[in-house]
Parts: C-alpha cells; structure tokens; sequence
C-alpha cells in the first residue's frame, strides 16, 4: 500500500469523513480511510487512536463498546452533532484551500 | 463542546485514570485482535497475522503514552506528579532542603519586611482626598537660608492675593498648647493653629461635628477648636456631647466644633488640637512660623504651580527688603511629610534587593552541584524515553517548590519585622502607620518567590537538560562530570557575583558605619553627661503667670523646688535645648555695624536662659561671665554670644564689652562668650547664637533643665509632683533626659545603619558559604588527581596552597569588581553620610581585606581536608 505522509490536520477531515456514514471501530476507521482515499493514505494505529482520543475530548466523537463484524469486542466511534457541524466546517475549509493551490500550481 | 463538556472531561480524565488506562489497553487489544483476523483471512498463519497486527501496532506503551498526552487536564495531572516527586526528593535531601529554604526565607523575608516599609511610605495611598493634588508652600530666602523655611502672616497675604494656580491657599503652623476646662486638669497638648481653608484642603470629614467654616480665620475671630480622635477618647471619654463644649486653650476660652478621625494626621502624627487661626493684620514681619498649604487648581500640575508661584516671589522681596534670593518651593503632601527618610528607605530597599540577589545565586549555586551529582539520574530518565521539556518542567517544579517554602517562612519573617518596626519604630520613620502586611506585600512576596525559583531553577535544569547521554551513562565515576566543566565555569562566575555585591554591600555598610560614629562624637556642645541631665517643658497655663512679675515669682518656686530634690545638683531654665529644640532664633543689630541697605544680618538661634545654664550643661565660659540673679530687669540689659560669633561679627576677635540689638529692643552688652551649642541637629552647622537672660526677656513658657548625682530617668515623677503642687493648672511635657532625646535625634541614622550593617553581614556569611560550597565540591571533585599528586611527591603545603589559590583568586576578580561598583555608587549614599567621603579610603581600604579574610576562612577548611586526603584512598575511590 503506497503511503503518504498526512497532512498536519487532515487526518481529523479524514476520520470525520470516515464516520460520516455510520458508527465504525477503530481498525474499520483505518480501513475506511485507506478504501475512501484509494490507498494514498493509510493510517497507523499510533496516529490514529490518538486522534480518536483527542477529538473525542473536543466533544465530536462519543463512543461505546460493541460487537465486531466477527464478533470480537470492539470500541465503535460515531460522530455527535458537534462532530457533524465540525466536518462540514473542515470540509468547507479544505475545498478553499485546494482550490486556491491548486490554482497556484497552474498560474504560470 | 461548552465549558460544562471541558470541565466533565477533565474531571473524568483526573479522577477515573485508571478505569481510563484499562480502557484503553482493552481498546489497543481488540484493535491487535481485529487486525489479526483480518490479516489470518488473508492467508497469513496465526502466529505470524498476530505478530504482524503487533508490529503495526507500533509500541503499545509510546500509542498509549501519546493519547495520555493528548487528554485535557494532563499538563494537570503531570505537574501533580512533578510535585510529588518533588516532594519526595526535596524532603530525601533534608540538609539540601533545609539550607536551601533557610537562605531564601532571610532573602525573601528581609525583602518583604523592607517592601512594606517602603510601599507603606512612599506607595499607599495617603488618608486625604486626592493627596497628590495637595502642596505643601515653604519660603527660602537669604541670609535665612533653610531650604523648607517659613512664612509669616504677612508673606501668606501677599502670596493669597497673588495666587493663580492653588484653589484656597491656607496656612498652618504647630505649637504646645494648653488644653483646660471643666473635664479634668489642664494637660499640654500638640497643637495646630490653621486658616479655615486648611480642612477643605485635605479633604477629610470630620468624626463629628464639622470643621471651619469660611470667614472663620478672620481678624479677631472667636476660638474654636477641632479635637483628634485620640484626645477626644482619652480626655472627652468619646462622648458626643463634647461638640458645643467650652474649653480652655492657652488660658483662652474656645468651643469644640468637631472632632478628626484618628487617620487625619496633618501635619504631623501627634497633633491632638487644631484651633482656628485668625489672620489678624500683623503689625510687623515675623514670626515666621507658618507653611501655607493648598490644593491644586484642577488641571495645573505642581511643577506648573511651582514656577507660577516663583512669581509671587520677587513682590515679597520688593515688600520687605530684607528678602534676598526668594523662593517659594513647594513640596507635595507626600514628600512634606517624608521629610528626608526618601533616599534612605530607597537605598534600604536596594541593598536588601542584592542580599536576595546573593541569596538566590547560593541557591543556584546548591542546585548546580546538586545537579551534577544528579546528571546520571537525568541522563537514565532521558534514555528510558522522558522529554527534555518534562526533565526541565520537573527541576522547575522542584525550585519553585523550594521557593514557595522559602517564601512562606520569609513572609513569616516579614510578620515579624513589619511587627517591630510599627510597634518601636526604630528608625523614627514618618508614616509608619501605613507599614503593613497586607494583600499588597503578600502579592510582592508570592512574586519574589516565584521569580526566584524559576530564575535559581533555570541554570541548573537547563544544564540537566543537555546533558550527554552517552558520554555521562559511560562516566563510570560516581559523580558525573561531563558538562562540569561547564557548569564549574558558571558557578565560578557566580561566587564572583557574591562576593562583588557583599564587598559593594559592606562598603555601604561601613561608611554608615563611620558616619554614625561620626555622629556620635558629635556632643552638641556641652560635656555633661546626658544622662544626668533631665528636662521637661512647662507651661504654666493661667493667664495671670504670663505677667512677668507673677511669672518669675512662679518659676523661681519651680527652680526651688526643684534645687531641694534628692539627687539634683542644679536646675535651669531655658527655652532652647541641645541638640535640636531651638526655641527662638532671630536677626539682630551690632553697634557700629553699617550694613548695605535692605540687609540684615542672619537669623541665627537666639535662646533665653536663666542663670547656671552653661554651668549646667558643661559648656565652656571663654570670655567675662553667665547671667546671674543680677542680670534683671532693674539692671542694664545684657547679653551672652557664642564662639562662632565672635569669629564671624566681630574681626578683632573680642566681643566684650560690644553691644547688640534684636530687633528694636534694647541694646545689649556682651558680658560673655561661650562655647559653641547645637541647636538645630547634631549635623546641622550652626554656630552662631546669642543669648538673652530670662529675667529680662521673661517667656511664659520655659523648659526646666535639671543635672542629677543620680540616674536623671529616675527624677522625673517627683519632679512632676514638686511643680505640679505649686498650682495644679500647670502643665509638663516631654520629660526626658538628654540621653533619650540624642538617642532620639541619631534614630534614623542609627537605623539606616543597622539594618545596612545587618543585610551586608548576611550578604558576607552568604558569600562565604557560597564559596565554600564551590571550594569544597572541587575538591571532591579532584580528589584522584589530588592523590596522584601527593602519590607523585607533591608536599602537603602545596595542596593547600593550590586550594586556597583557587579561592584567593575569586576573591581577587570579585574585589575587583566590588571596588569599581562602590566607586561608581557610593555616591548614591553621599546625602545618608556624615562627616565621610563617599569614597573614604579606610573603608574602601578595610571592607576589601575584611571580605579577602572571609573567603579564606570559608577556604580553608576545604583545603585542609584536601591536604589530608591519602593517596591511596583517592586512587581506590575511582
């Protein structure tokens, strides 16, 4: 799997993408994230469950404990209100900014 | 996520931890888990899909360290674990601890106690609306030439109808009064005499009653009198209905209006009465014994007003001739009140500031060698993973845990010392009521103690950080020395530092010193023992003794009374006493003398005695005779002149025979020349005076001057008892020898100089132990090289030469150093000095070899245990 480097501050955009849908556990997350970005980025666990942690303590995430696919205990994330409003906001942002470098990239 | 969330999730993140870790641990296994299935579907065995997932995974402990770190209250949660560990190593190194806090504790607490002294005197508010707005109006001029002198009545007129820049210029001026009435028995009391226009001034409404009302200062105004809290407890028993009561003041009959809460303490501390003073047209100029004070007009500042006022100055002048080089300065309430204790308490304030200086470097220095025995303890903690900023974070942690206990037993310290200095003001310090421990020098001490510990924490957890790993971890000697070359460099530096600013501390010291003996030597002029002779004020309070008749007739009862005490060898009376009470000063005329028109010659001190005075006092008749009973109002009038006059009015050099003038009275023969007597403070330079004889100049009021066989303390009730049983309405004040009242005189000086002396003993033992400390850990620290040395042949001697070298040379570069600061400083210190230069050589000679002694001392006894050190012993000891 071809990796990259994230971008400081797009692997919260990518989590949040990632639960847009539904409730997922931790691995699933990773996994979301490597299919939604066609394998350019594939998230660590030593990135991600800090991740998770931190904006769970900013109040976008909740989580609770559950059955896995292949029921194993796992601890499934969701976003709450917070986390939806805060998605759309990076969102918002991202477009901007790739935008505005992508247009810097063509101008001669 | 509102407060409520951060403040939920904090709180769960402090107090459920452990559920939080176990959590999480559970969270990162269901994760290996997971991912091994997912990888075992994939083909992988079991085995390998699990150790895949762990080596995915990353180190457990760094994925679970990070999300700790990124909780919310964590930076909480690790400096509670910096300070217990804190705790712990402060309180294992008990001797390290106890130093450490003792050092900062007299640092902390000696500033703290000199804060409040300083903030109370020149920072806190003064009890008067607006004080920065009110001047205080003094009159300079020749050939006077006090710099804060008086007005008289006639000037304040000229300067009231002239005025633009005050609001309602008033004026004051204190005195003794009598205080009588039906209440008790007549007392004597400080008193003020004020213009209606001096309350509304200051601003301050009164406990009861009111104050002057305008037009109340008019001419020929009755007497109404406004009481102090103080007095209107003590004589009035607080009751309310004093307002309205008639009263007695100087035998006059007055009112009470209104009585002053106990903060109104202008213009000075110990007024008890303030009476209206009516500005009755003065028929000739003087007294002068008046200052004006007034309000600024809205908008003018006080250097504005100042150069207004310099205008008034030269129409004065053209109205009284006598005038030369007027001025009219001005001071502000603060600074008329100071008087001269500004410059003192500021220099205090300094000094004390470089002893905390010293104070916070021997810590320093403690904790720079406590860190270099503690670098592999740092370097391990480093290597096990911990971030420099935390190891920083941590010694941080530690110093200013270290400076808070310092700071809590320096502030009770400061309780202590901001006690004694209110309860015995020993350096008679003005406004000393305003010297407290309150939120203000609390604050300035939690401050202090948090500067501190983070400026003394710094070098050493900074010099931690650094640290090598490899080269310290590979150190196989016990004590790591890798970056102590370093840091050895640095404390040298430091002890320098000490030594620079206890020999600049000392110098300060000493010329305080010298100028207090100085002082001390000074007599005042007369060479009986002070304390055998007593005096004590009189006012004989009924009108009928201010005939001169009745009144000499009393006062020759009081010198018999008195003359029949066991124990009193003489009694006198006088309306002036050494060293600084002068009860009349004025100009005078000389026969024969023609002076330029419009001059005068000096206003010097003019003081009425009664016959035995100079006997009295011890001092020297140079030429003819003392008044006697003779020299009375049926006899030529005559008169008596110092020493210093003779030298000054009269070139051949004999003043016998001569005659002078006060004013327009009657022309005097000098039948007498005597020694010269200080009138006006032992450091001021006075030395001329006449004197005019009691007989023939009778004054109401005089002082009683008795010289005992006995301890002259021990005479004052009876004393009090004989005159006060001549007639009751007789009132005494300031009885006292003349031992207290010198003591009295050199209090500041002597505080000054004790409390300087004090900070630069401190300063000096702080010093020595500091280069102690550095001496002694060197040598430690060479221990194996010193035995090798002493293995190879090298001589006892020249081990502890060598040491002491060290030391000697520290001492040198610190001397130095201190020699071109005081040079440089002690000029500061020229106005505090008396009778010494600023740069007097024995003390700039003596302070250098006193410190030098000191840091051989304190190097010594290091050397001596390095010239005992066994060559086989040290080599073992590697």
């Amino acid at each position: 799997m071809p990796s990259t480097h994230l971008l400081q501050g797009t692997l919260d955009l990518l989590i949040l993408k990632a639960l847009a849908l539904t409730e997922l556990h931790g691995l699933a997350i990773a996994n979301r994230v490597g299919q939604m970005t066609g394998g350019t980025f594939a998230v660590k666990p030593g990135s991600l469950f800090p991740a998770l942690h931190r904006m769970q303590d900013a109040g976008w995430l909740t989580s609770e404990w559950g059955e896995s696919e292949n029921n194993r205990r796992a601890k499934f994330y969701r976003l709450t209100p917070a986390g939806r409003k805060q998605l759309q906001a990076e969102t918002r942002e991202w477009k901007t900014i790739s935008l505005a470098i992508a247009k810097a990239l063509e101008s001669n | 996520m509102g407060l409520l969330g951060r403040i939920t999730n904090f709180s769960r993140n402090l107090f459920s931890r452990r559920k939080l870790d176990h959590d999480l641990d559970e969270e990162l296994q269901s994760y290996v888990d997971l991912a091994a299935d997912a990888k075992h579907d994939r083909g992988l065995s079991t085995e390998d899909a699990r150790r895949a997932a762990l080596v995915e995974l990353g180190g457990a402990e760094q994925v679970k360290k990070e999300i700790r770190g990124a909780r919310a209250g964590q930076l909480f949660l690790e400096l509670l674990q910096d300070l217990r560990y804190g705790f712990r190593t402060l309180r294992h190194n008990l001797s390290f601890t106890l130093t450490a806090v003792c050092v900062l504790a007299l640092g902390i607490g000696a500033n703290a106690t000199i804060f409040s002294v300083a903030y109370g005197i020149l920072g806190r508010p003064l009890p008067y609306a607006d004080a920065d707005r009110v001047a205080v109006v003094y009159m300079h001029y020749f050939p006077r030439d006090f710099e804060f002198g008086t007005l008289c009545i006639r000037d304040f007129l000229t300067w009231r109808d002239n005025d633009r820049s005050f609001e309602q210029p008033s004026l004051f001026h204190t005195a003794r009064m009598d205080l009588g009435g039906t209440e008790a028995v007549p007392q004597q009391v400080r008193g003020a005499s004020v213009t209606a226009g001096f309350f509304p001034t200051l601003g301050v409404q009164p406990l009861l009653g009111r104050t002057f009302a305008p037009g109340e200062d008019k001419a020929g105004s009755t007497s109404l009198t406004v009481l102090s809290e103080a007095i209107w407890r003590s004589r009035y028993a607080s009751s309310p209905s004093v307002i309205g009561r008639a009263v007695t003041v100087n035998g006059t009959s007055s009112t009470v209006i209104g009585v002053m809460p106990a903060s109104f303490q202008f213009p000075r501390r110990d007024i008890e009465v303030w009476v209206n003073l009516p500005l009755n047209p003065p028929t000739r100029y003087g007294p002068w014994f008046y200052r004006g004070v007034a309000r600024l007009k809205p908008g003018v500042t006080l250097a504005q007003a100042q150069q207004e006022i310099n205008n008034i100055a030269p129409i004065m002048m053209r109205e009284y001739p006598y005038y030369k080089k007027l001025t009219l300065p001005i001071l502000s309430l603060r600074d008329s009140l100071l008087g001269s204790s500004r410059p003192a308490i500021l220099i205090l304030a300094a000094t004390v500031g470089m002893v905390l200086l010293i104070a916070l470097v021997n810590v320093a220095n403690l904790m720079m060698a406590r860190a270099t025995v503690r670098e592999r303890e740092m370097a391990l903690r480093l290597s096990l993973g911990a971030g420099r900023g935390r190891l920083i974070r941590q010694l941080l942690t530690e110093s200013t845990l270290l400076a808070m206990a310092g700071g809590a037993a320096g502030l009770a310290l400061a309780w202590v010392g901001i006690h004694l200095i209110r309860v015995s003001n020993p350096g008679n310090l003005p406004l000393v009521e305003s010297v407290q421990l309150d939120g203000v020098v609390v604050a300035f001490t939690v401050f202090v103690s948090m500067a501190a510990g983070i400026l003394f924490g710094l070098a050493p957890a900074l010099t931690c950080a650094r640290t090598d790993l490899n080269a310290t971890i590979q150190e196989s000697g016990r004590t790591g020395a890798s970056s102590s070359r370093s840091t050895g460099r640095l404390r040298a530096a430091l002890v320098i530092a000490e030594i620079t600013v206890s020999l600049m501390l000392l110098i300060g010291a000493g010329l305080l010193l010298r100028s207090f003996v100085n002082l001390q030597r000074v007599t005042g002029g007369f060479s009986a023992p002070p304390s055998r002779i007593l005096s004590v004020l009189i006012s004989p309070g009924n009108r009928k003794y201010n005939d001169p008749a009745t009144g000499i007739a009393f006062y020759n009862q009081v010198l018999e009374r008195a003359r029949h005490v066991q124990g009193v060898e003489s009694a006198v009376l006088t309306d002036s006493l050494p060293p600084d009470r002068q009860g009349d000063a004025d100009t005078f005329s000389l026969e024969g003398q023609t002076l330029p028109p419009g001059e005068i010659n000096a206003i010097i001190s003019s003081p009425t005695i009664g016959p035995g005075f100079f006997h009295t006092f011890g001092i020297p008749i140079i030429q003819g005779r003392e008044f006697d009973a003779h020299d009375n109002l049926k006899s030529r009038p005559v008169a008596i002149v110092s020493e210093g006059f003779v030298k000054r009015y009269f070139p051949d050099g004999n003043g016998i025979g001569k005659r002078i003038r006060q004013s327009d009275v009657n022309w005097m023969e000098i039948v007498g020349v005597v020694g010269n007597v200080k009138y006006l403070g032992l450091t001021a330079d006075t030395d001329s005076a006449y004197y005019k004889p009691f007989l023939q100049n009778f004054d109401p009021r005089m002082a009683l001057v008795v010289r005992t066989s006995v301890d002259a303390a021990s005479l004052g009730e009876t004393l009090r008892n004989e005159i006060q049983s001549i007639d009751p309405g007789v009132t005494l004040a300031q009885i006292g020898t003349m031992e207290q009242t010198l003591a009295l005189s050199v209090s500041q000086p002597r505080f000054d100089t004790m409390l300087l002396g004090l900070f630069a003993a401190i300063a000096m033992l702080l010093a020595a132990v500091g280069i102690y400390g550095l001496i002694a850990y060197s040598v430690v620290q060479r221990t194996h090289e010193i035995g090798v040395r002493v293995a190879l042949g090298a001589a006892r001697s020249d081990v502890v030469r060598g040491v002491v070298r060290q030391g000697a040379v520290l001492a040198g570069i610190g001397i130095a150093f201190g020699l071109a600061g005081s040079l440089a400083l002690s000029r500061l210190l020229e106005n505090l000095l008396f009778g010494v230069g600023a740069t007097d050589w024995l003390t700039f000679a003596a302070a250098p070899l006193g410190i030098l002694f000191v840091v051989l001392l304190a190097t010594l006894v290091p050397a001596l245990r390095a010239s005992r050190i066994s060559p086989v012993e040290a080599l073992r000891y590697q």
